[in-house]
């Protein structure tokens, strides 16, 4: 799952990118409101973290050009102020989740699930398919009820899959949404990972579409 | 009681220092402090405008009727007076002319000039004419002389002299035209007050002066007088009533703006009216305008206030956000304790911050604001809040309910109501609103535990916080009450049908 981070303040974004990919988010951070439009027009996110106070921009009006321009992802707004009046007018805005400084780690991460799930329209916090189980509270997987190890890369490919099980997950979007800046491509391929997964999620596949993209499927083929 | 300061303001050089010094503290008034204003003194002084102008007209009216029947009474004595002297002046040249030397020098008059009221007895109606030795008089005088009692009329020659009994004469006034004749006062030889007309004949050819009295009753011009007096007193009377009456009635129009000023300014303090509108009288715009002017002040004032407080919280509470994150990692704060530090922090900040901006609050600017709109928004918001819980929330109220209240303290105070609903509901969140006798109740009730009589207590008491464990809940309720109660409302707890808690706002209609 990729995240696009926007907050000015370089110490605070530090610290909250180190902890979300920590947590297996892949990444891109946008500094001011500029930044953050043209990244949110132009890139496919999983989810939004917005801060309100940005220079050039104020992050209001990037979330409501964002919505006006059609953009459906998920935003969850960082602010400083905690007054309900201001929740109100971030929600009037567009936004999906608020949470106000300072904030735990656990917190930010187990909203940010929660937001990816629920746009992808599944409504219980945990996803099924097949054996598989993604419990999107926690962020984890279990096989016929006993947890899953995954690299971050995997749990990335893997989670993106689950939460699209009903549809093709284009290979581009894939790609999209696994590999930030620092990512090392070259070694670990969409392929390479999609090889590993299989091995680990058996009897659950992952099925090619030639040309398009990959699937997730319940169990063997029929 | 009675010291007296020297007045040079030089305190300490009359007396030797150590008696002086325990008067010191009480701080006599001393020269160089600020004079305080002038005490209020007597009745125009006093708390109504009303009575001040009533009681200055009724003063000026009083004073105004008393000069005007002191100078209707003079002119009217002295018109009586003339009417009285005339006709005494004709009995007297009646008489200067009649007069005729009769056998042995005597006088005598050659016809009868006791015409009524000469003729009445002791009526004050008398004439008197005598030369040297001899004696005129009218009957009604039935022989008694004149000076016989206590008027004293001179010897012509020897005016100013003393008579027989050696008592000064009553001094008859100077003669500056002889041929008329002179006023004076007297008593009758009965003792009855007399008005006088004197002439002198000069002498003539060796006779003697002639000296003519005649008299008229003080009756005659006392009476008239008081009747007419009485008359005047009750038109000067009914008259002041009038102007009193007349006063009141102006003073009372006059004074109709005013009431409806207060009036506009109820409305603007009731959030109706957000200024007071223009077209007032010309004396009460100024006033008007300086109100008008006070209330945007407030409000820049508020508006200043509250960005000041949202400054504050961003410049506060990224640095705290920062190292909130910086302490998740364990290997910087092993035992939690720092993170207990950052949490306590936070807790202050936002305590303050919200008591600042109920501060800034003050009641100052109210609008009137309908609830219809911020309770959509909330429950809009409520329900991405909670989206996790599935919550219905539903809203219960009749159009167009408004509240005096500034649009941002109603987000705060419902806010805070809905928010600590959700946190404990199983389900269902009910919002209702109804006009009351006391105000607007917004009522919000939850399926949840509820609280019980005195945790319900301690949650709304100042700076209260139910539940510590919850990060950044806990003062809402205590919040809010705060709020209400800026406003002249309230917050009550109790049980609702849902089965949990129902917490009652009751905010100003």
């Amino acid at each position: 799952m990729k995240l696009l981070l926007v907050e000015d303040d370089a110490p605070l974004a530090a610290e909250i990118a180190k902890a979300l990919r920590g947590e297996n988010f892949a990444l891109d951070h946008a500094a001011n409101g500029e930044d953050a439009q043209h990244l949110g027009e132009t890139e496919t996110y999983d989810a939004v973290v917005l801060d309100l106070g940005l220079p050039k921009r104020d992050g209001l009006s990037v979330l409501q050009a964002w919505r006006a321009a059609g953009r459906t992802v998920p935003v969850l707004v960082l602010t400083a102020r905690d007054g309900w009046s201001d929740k109100v007018a971030g929600f009037k805005a567009g936004a999906d989740d608020f949470l106000v400084k300072p904030f735990r780690v656990e917190e930010l991460v187990i909203r940010l699930r929660a937001l990816v799930r629920r746009a992808t329209a599944h409504g219980a916090s945990r996803v099924t398919c097949g054996p598989l189980t993604y419990e999107s509270g926690l962020g984890t997987f279990e096989r016929d009820g006993l947890p899953l190890k995954l690299t971050g890369l995997e749990w990335r490919v893997l989670s993106c899959l689950i939460l699209h099980k009903d549809g093709v997950m284009p290979r581009g979007q894939l790609i999209e949404r696994v590999y930030d800046g620092d990512a090392d491509v070259d070694s670990n391929s969409v392929e390479v990972i999609i090889t590993r997964l299989r091995r680990k999620i058996a009897p659950a596949r992952i099925e090619g579409v030639r040309g398009h993209g990959y699937r997730l499927l319940p169990g063997e083929p029929t | 009681m009675n010291r007296t300061e020297p007045p040079a303001g030089r305190p300490g050089t009359a007396g030797h220092g150590p008696p002086a010094k325990p008067e010191s503290p009480a701080k006599p008034e001393r020269p160089d402090r600020p004079v305080p204003p002038p005490k209020p003194i007597g009745v125009l002084h006093l708390g109504s405008l009303q009575r001040r102008l009533l009681l200055a007209a009724l003063a000026l009216v009083t004073v105004a009727l008393l000069v005007a029947g002191l100078a209707i009474g003079l002119v009217l004595h002295r018109f009586v007076r003339a009417q009285l002297d005339s006709r005494l002046d004709s009995q007297l040249v009646a008489l200067a002319s009649s007069l005729e030397r009769g056998p042995g020098d005597r006088l005598r008059l050659d016809r009868a000039l006791d015409g009524p009221p000469f003729d009445r007895p002791h009526s004050g109606w008398y004439w008197q004419v005598r030369q040297g030795g001899s004696t005129l008089r009218s009957e009604s005088l039935e022989g008694e002389s004149l000076e016989a009692r206590s008027l004293r009329l001179p010897d012509p020659p020897a005016m100013g002299g003393p008579t027989q009994d050696g008592a000064e004469p009553a001094p008859l006034p100077r003669n500056r035209d002889p041929d008329r004749p002179q006023p004076g006062d007297g008593t009758g030889p009965w003792g009855e007050a007399l008005i006088l007309r004197i002439q002198v004949l000069p002498a003539r050819g060796g006779t003697p002066p002639v000296v003519l009295v005649a008299s008229a009753p003080a009756q005659a011009l006392n009476g008239p007088l008081r009747e007419a007096g009485l008359t005047l007193a009750a038109i000067l009377g009914i008259l002041g009533l009038c102007l009193v009456a007349g006063t009141v009635l102006q003073v009372r129009l006059g004074l109709r703006p005013l009431e409806r000023l207060r009036r506009d300014i109820a409305e603007v303090r009731a959030g109706r009216r957000p200024r007071i509108p223009g077209q007032q009288p010309a004396e009460i715009r100024p006033l008007v305008s300086e109100v008008n002017a006070l209330l945007d002040q407030n409000a820049t004032n508020l508006e200043r206030a509250r960005t000041h407080v949202a400054n504050l919280a961003h410049g506060l509470k990224t640095p705290l956000a920062t190292l909130s994150l910086a302490l998740s990692d364990r290997t910087r704060d092993p035992d939690g304790r720092l993170a207990e530090l950052v949490g306590a922090m936070d807790r202050q900040v936002r305590h303050h911050l919200r008591r600042a901006r109920a501060a800034a609050l003050g009641g100052a600017t109210r609008t009137r604001t309908e609830l219809a709109g911020p309770l959509a928004d909330l429950r809009t918001t409520f329900g991405r809040l909670y989206a996790e819980k599935h919550l219905a929330i539903a809203l219960d109220l009749p159009a167009g309910l408004a509240v005096a209240c500034d649009p941002q303290d109603i987000d705060e105070m419902l806010g805070n109501l809905i928010d600590n609903a959700c946190q404990w509901s199983h389900g269902r969140v009910r919002v209702s609103a109804a006009a009351t006798e006391a105000g607007i109740a917004v009522t919000v009730a939850d399926d949840g535990p509820g609280l019980d009589a005195e945790a319900a207590e301690r949650a709304v008491r100042p700076g209260g916080r139910l539940d510590e464990s919850v990060p950044g809940h806990g003062f809402g309720l205590s919040i809010t009450r705060e709020l209400a109660e800026l406003y002249g409302g309230g917050l009550r707890l109790t049980r609702s049908d849902l089965g949990g808690l129902s917490a009652q706002l009751l905010l100003p209609p």
